[in-house]
């Protein structure tokens, strides 16, 4: 017999990084009954993730600081992070769940019996031997939720779960939580920016504000018609922002591009893999015009990251061609101060592309001071002064914040090519915003666009041409 | 006013205790280190049979490989730091079948006992640059002397001196110094926060 | 770009692949450290065949990967064997038997010797870690370590979460250095790129670190899923590796 769900009530919470100069969020009071679900919303820097991982325990614990107010948690928490590749700690699909079940000393029979079990319920079957890194991102996080759901704990935390997931891995990460809270078989506590799919399975909404306050707490009816403005003003998505995908703009790459006398980009019978005999791409080919913005769509895996690097010379074809710019150029075998001129590449994770110890630095690698001239002004326009934060490491940005360096040093060259991975990802609507009015300005500008994105929302408000790419090839629409 | 007794008493020891995040993060740095050997291996195996006529250039950069032994425990500052990390490095070469095979683990586990010796030997309270310098060239030492037994016995001894003067120089560079310049950067990026300083 | 290596089940089913890996490790490190007390030739290359023999038929390694584990030895077993006979002790003794006059070098026969027997040996230890790799388990290692060489779970198994990330590391490792070229910079190697990885493999270790303590890792004693017990295939295979050590010995 599984445990019932746990209650929570929680008062006057608040926590304080450690040598941090406010608290990440404080004065938070609700109480959640047994088997509801509270989504918890905010903008970026609005301590929703500290606030989930104070729920769970965490805190004070891995996480140094000081945490204020009352906590009363009815029963033991699982809980699932955002990074599917993070939480996942062995090697294979069964161990994986086995590994929580032996940290809480169950016994071998027991485990035996529940791990096909949980595995069925994540519709995982017959997966058991598989190594966890072969999985797709949906597939991950369902075995990161099954988890933390193998010891049956009464209450379960998920920090952004689905951010990093396809719409098709989100979606059925969603249907699985409707289903855990149809069979009340737990309380849920979710961190979200997916509204859409989110907000209908809440029955309590916390609102985060961008200071760490609590904009409002209640029923999410209630929450939306009492603070919707105020929530849209701090930069939080609503419900109503949603897109309908079938609106996409879907031409057919077929279609010749706008000025047809000059593509920037053209792709020819490319082939390629990271690891022998494993194409990624299968003989693609794509021509893209000079000031075009065109969006690479597709499921995770498919190769749209992979093209968006093989257009700018990160990557060498195997087989075909790549041209870049009027003269042809093949970007691959460009040197790197030729190619940094003519193509810009935005990292997925701004993190992964940083290379200095400073914010100035950062942003002035490699420049010439012809170039380097832009510079401040071009901080500015980003919002992030150089006076402010030039002397900062780039690892201490928020995430926000980090994203816009990570456009700064692609930009500052003025490249006529800018490829962007997933800029929205993890994205509150003032960080979007920004981002959309940065790259219809650039395009305005005469830059080329090429965006690999699965933010249909993104897509039409660039209004930009769509390649779907599926298995390594365009799917033509 | 009067110094309260807690002032006069010896400092407590070190919480010798590893958390998750410490056992994490030190064989997260030695799987780190081998990721970069194993690349830098890569590209630069066909230098071997040239660098076979003046090993002592090779031995110059050898400082890289006792890296390891001397970072973690500047960072993570329990015991057993020096030997877990450089345990997972070589394991990891191990497990990708690098040409040294086996080896590695000896020579890894040598090299990490021997600076572990010298941070225990300070009760694992400095981690200041003299101890770091010792540490690494303690790990020098244990390097020179594997590889004399299992790869250079026959070798002629003015050949052997060089080496291990090169080995001691590299060490005391690039091993203590370099770790001292990769925690101060590290340290900068917030990423060391809740680490003993 | 280092990708997680799949030990296909033919490998881990084999009789290699079921022995103890605990086992394995101890026998590499005997033969190594028996290896070491000659430089004749024989013994090294008895051990290197016996172990390429073994690890294509009862390790089932398909003779394909088999030799593309070991090719980069020939470099360094060459290198090494070349080096020594190049800079041996008896080229300096006068009294030692000259076998050829390379320019500057002496080369004698004593050093030669020592040279081919030592670049033999470097092939017979690199054998040996090829046919370990290609048939061992990292998850079974842990679970030796932990059952059978009583390791500390804890750093056991954070060990081979920190394996996992090896992919992830080596992709970072590939996206620094395409940022580095697509930022102008020339060159894709800069000592500088072992602080952005090292930032980067501590951030996810942190969050591996949290993850595994949200499941209770370390808050109590720990069961055990998988479990691997000393056996017959065992003995065999340690009674087979002292024999192969003791005959190789003998023909020096």
């Amino acid at each position: 017999m599984a445990p019932p769900p746990g209650r929570i009530r929680v008062d006057g919470l608040g926590f304080t990084y450690r040598g941090g100069t406010r608290p990440a969020f404080h004065d938070v009071s609700l109480e959640l009954a047994a088997g509801a679900c509270l989504l918890v919303v905010g903008p970026s820097g609005s301590g929703k993730s500290t606030f989930a991982l104070a729920i769970a325990g965490l805190v004070a614990r891995d996480i140094p600081g000081e945490l204020t107010g009352s906590l009363v948690v009815d029963g033991p928490v699982g809980v699932v992070f955002q990074d599917p590749a993070s939480q996942l700690v062995m090697e294979r699909v069964e161990d994986e769940i086995a590994f929580g079940l032996e940290s809480l000393g169950w016994p071998r029979d027991a485990m035996r019996e529940r791990i096909p079990q949980v595995l069925a319920d994540a519709g995982l079957e017959g997966l058991e031997r598989r190594r966890s890194q072969r999985l797709s991102g949906g597939q991950q996080q369902r075995l990161a939720l099954a988890g933390a759901l193998a010891p049956q704990p009464g209450i379960l935390v998920l920090d952004e779960p689905t951010a990093n997931l396809d719409p098709d891995g989100a979606a059925a990460f969603f249907a699985r939580l409707r289903s855990l809270l149809s069979e009340r078989r737990a309380t849920i506590i979710l961190v979200e920016h997916r509204v859409e799919e989110a907000w209908p399975l809440a029955n309590l909404v916390l609102a985060l504000g961008r200071d760490g306050a609590p904009i409002d707490v209640g029923p999410p009816d209630d929450v939306l018609a009492r603070s919707g403005e105020r929530m849209a003003a701090e930069g939080i998505w609503l419900p109503k922002d949603r897109v309908v995908p079938a609106q996409a703009n879907a031409s057919p790459i077929a279609a010749p591009p706008p000025d047809p006398g000059s593509p920037i980009v053209t792709v020819n019978g490319v082939s390629f893999g990271y690891e022998r005999d494993v194409p990624v791409i299968h003989d693609l080919s794509l021509s893209i015009g000079r000031a075009e913005r065109v969006a690479l769509v597709g499921p995770n895996g498919g190769g749209k990251s992979t093209l968006g690097r093989l257009l700018v010379g990160l990557l060498r074809p195997d087989h075909g061609t790549v041209a870049l710019d009027l003269a042809g150029h093949d970007p691959s075998r460009l040197k790197p101060a030729e190619l940094a001129r003519l193509g810009g590449y935005v990292f997925q994770d701004p993190e992964s592309g940083f290379l200095a110890n400073t914010v100035a630095e950062e942003v002035g690698l490699g420049l010439t001071p012809a170039e380097a001239v832009r510079v401040p002004g071009l901080m500015d326009r980003l919002g992030l002064p150089l006076d402010e934060f030039g002397s900062r490491s780039p690892y201490r940005l928020s995430g926000g914040e980090a994203r816009r360096l990570s456009l700064a040093v692609a930009l500052v060259r003025d490249p006529a090519v800018l490829v962007l991975d997933e800029p929205t990802f993890g994205q509150d609507r003032l960080g979007y915003d920004g981002l959309r009015q940065i790259l219809r300005d650039r395009s305005d500008a005469g830059t080329t666009l090429v965006v690999a994105t699965h933010d249909l929302r993104l897509v039409r408000d660039l209004d930009a041409r769509v390649a779907e790419i599926r298995d390594g090839r365009v799917v033509h629409g | 006013m009067a110094s309260t007794i807690d002032e006069r008493a010896p400092k407590s020891l070190p919480d010798t205790r590893w958390r998750t995040r410490d056992i994490v993060v030190a064989a997260v740095i030695g799987v780190a280190f081998g990721v970069v050997f194993w690349a830098w291996n890569l590209a630069y195996a066909a230098a071997d049979p040239i660098v076979a006529f003046a090993p002592w250039l090779k031995d110059l950069t050898y400082g890289v490989w006792l890296m390891p032994a001397v970072l973690a425990p500047l960072i993570i500052r329990k015991p057993g730091a020096a030997i877990f990390t450089e345990m997972v490095a070589a394991g990891l070469s191990a497990l990708l079948g690098s040409v040294w095979g086996p080896d590695v683990l000896l020579s890894g586990f040598m090299q990490g006992a021997a600076a572990e010796l010298v941070f225990a030997f300070t009760l694992y309270r400095s981690y200041g640059a003299i101890t770091l310098v010792l540490a690494a060239v303690a790990s020098a030492i244990a390097a020179f002397v594997h590889d004399w037994v299992v790869y250079y016995p026959t070798t002629d001894q003015t050949i052997q001196i060089l080496r291990a003067v090169a080995m001691v120089i590299s060490a005391s560079l690039i091993a203590a110094g370099g770790s001292i310049l990769l925690e101060r950067s590290l340290r900068r990026t917030g990423v060391l926060d809740g680490f003993p300083d | 770009m280092i990708v997680a290596r799949d030990l296909a089940p033919a490998q881990l089913d084999s009789l290699l692949g079921r022995t103890s890996p605990v086992l394995k490790l101890v026998i590499s490190i005997a033969w190594l450290l028996g290896l070491a007390t000659t430089v004749s030739a024989g013994p090294p290359l008895i051990v290197a065949l016996v172990v390429i023999a073994a690890g294509l038929t009862l390790g089932r390694i398909p003779g394909r990967d088999l030799a593309r584990a070991l090719a980069p030895l020939w470099l360094a077993a060459v290198g090494l064997a070349t080096f020594n006979t190049l800079f041996g002790a008896a080229n300096g003794d006068p009294g030692a038997m000259t076998f050829a006059q390379l320019g500057p070098f002496r080369v004698t026969q004593a050093a030669l010797a020592a040279g081919i027997g030592l670049g033999l040996r470097v092939a017979a230890i690199g054998a040996v870690g090829a046919v370990f790799a290609l048939t061992t388990d990292s998850t079974r290692l842990a679970d030796s370590l932990v059952q059978q060489a009583h390791v500390p779970e804890r750093f056991a198994f954070g060990a081979l979460a920190a394996y996992g990330a090896v992919p992830r590391f080596s992709e970072d490792l590939a996206t620094l250095r395409q940022a580095r070229r697509i930022r102008g910079l020339r060159g894709d190697w800069h000592p500088r790129l072992l602080v952005s990885l090292l930032v980067l493999a501590i951030r996810h270790g942190d969050r591996m670190a949290i993850a595994m303590d949200a499941r209770g890792f370390g808050s109590g004693p720990r069961t055990l899923y998988r479990q691997i017990r000393w056996g017959w295939l065992d003995l065999a295979v340690a009674v087979g590796a002292v024999v192969t050590l003791v005959l190789s010995l003998a023909t020096r």
